[in-house]
């Protein structure tokens, strides 16, 4: 693909990741080979730092846990500033396959979208489809999303995306902190950016533990919901 | 000593109690006002507690002491939001000057680097 006009930034936000990010930086590096890679610490306590640092990543380290909200606009506000015509936001944990890179910045060097989001759900492809449990929950989802914006998106818990200069500048003004996939969908939305799926297939994490336990996923639910719903009656002038 | 008494004391107390904490700069101008009318009002009402009983049988509490655990209740309630509020802009801010120091702090790392080369 002829990304060669387009200054492209893959932002990896890491939390506790020793044992995974050196193997995802490679892997980035290896299959994206005119990416560059930026791997946000995010006040990590392990040698997550250290690890992505001698995989090749340029390391910004936040002083103190922010949560993953604000390690991603991090990365987009270096993005910003260094003038990134794209950027690409993949886990830190291994679960997002490199290899759907070129995937998920199709639509984006067509300009047929703002925003990209790698889906499990759209295509049958197989690979890592979550458990039951939290199948439901993103089903939930699913339908909050549409129900508010009329957009329908599979995935909307998925953090393998895709952002336009657009967005970029947008999200390194204002993006949503907690959790903030589902939101930032309709963050996008609100602000007339266009957002497109493509199929992608993700892997079950090698090491460590995800970010979002069983026994809180009701409760990543509900707070979701309630930030998603507090977003939609936001002072307009508070919108960017 | 009667309540009245009681009551006069410790609000004049908690009065010069905010003033100290100013005069020693653990409280600022901006935070200790709402205190010191707080407790301005403490002392007027009690020194005119005949004012209370009127409030109070004028806005149908059935007794004075129910009125004056109300009034209590709204003012907590109330600072305790804007407490809220200013918590919440002290982390933005906190959040923001994080983002800022890693992404600095990385410029110079990255500037330091390129000295060495050169």
């Amino acid at each position: 693909m002829n990304t060669s006009n387009n200054k492209i930034l893959v932002i990896v936000p890491a939390f506790n990741e020793c044992g995974n990010i050196g193997r995802t930086v490679e892997e980035i590096r290896k299959i994206a080979k005119n990416v560059d890679v930026l791997v946000i610490d995010d006040g990590s306590l392990d040698a997550t730092a250290k690890e992505a640092s001698s995989a090749g990543g340029m390391v910004v380290s936040l002083p103190f846990n922010l949560g993953i909200g604000a390690a991603v606009q991090t990365g987009f506000q270096y993005a910003q500033r260094y003038q990134y015509d794209i950027a690409v936001q993949i886990d830190g944990d291994g679960q997002h396959d490199a290899a759907f890179i070129d995937k998920i910045l199709e639509p984006i060097l067509c300009q047929e979208a703002d925003m990209v989001v790698g889906s499990r759900f759209l295509a049958k492809t197989g690979g890592f489809q979550s458990s039951f449990s939290r199948r439901m929950g993103i089903n939930f989802f699913v339908h909050l999303i549409n129900a508010l914006t009329g957009v329908k998106i599979n995935d909307p818990t998925s953090g393998f995306r895709a952002y336009n200069k657009k967005m970029i500048v947008l999200f390194s003004e204002y993006y949503p902190h907690d959790f903030p996939e589902p939101e930032a969908i309709v963050v996008t939305q609100q602000a007339g950016g266009r957002i497109v799926e493509v199929p992608v297939v993700m892997r079950k994490r090698e090491a460590g533990s995800s970010s979002i336990r069983y026994f809180k996923t009701l409760y990543y639910m509900v707070k979701v919901t309630l930030a998603i719903l507090l977003h939609m009656i936001r002072h307009k002038e508070n919108k960017p | 000593m009667n309540i009245h008494v009681v009551s006069v004391v410790v609000s004049v107390a908690i009065f010069i109690f905010v003033i100290e904490l100013v005069r020693r700069r653990r409280l600022t101008f901006k935070y200790a006002i709402t205190w010191l009318l707080i407790s301005a009002g403490a002392i007027f009402f009690a020194v005119f507690y005949r004012l209370i009983f009127a409030c109070a049988a004028l806005l149908g509490f059935e007794l004075p002491s129910n009125f004056i655990f109300f009034t209590l209740f709204c003012v907590f309630i109330t600072l305790s939001l804007l407490l809220t509020v200013f918590l919440c802009q002290q982390n933005n801010r906190n959040d923001v000057m994080a983002q800022k120091i890693a992404l600095l702090e990385f410029e110079l790392k990255e500037l330091k680097k390129k000295l060495k080369v050169e």
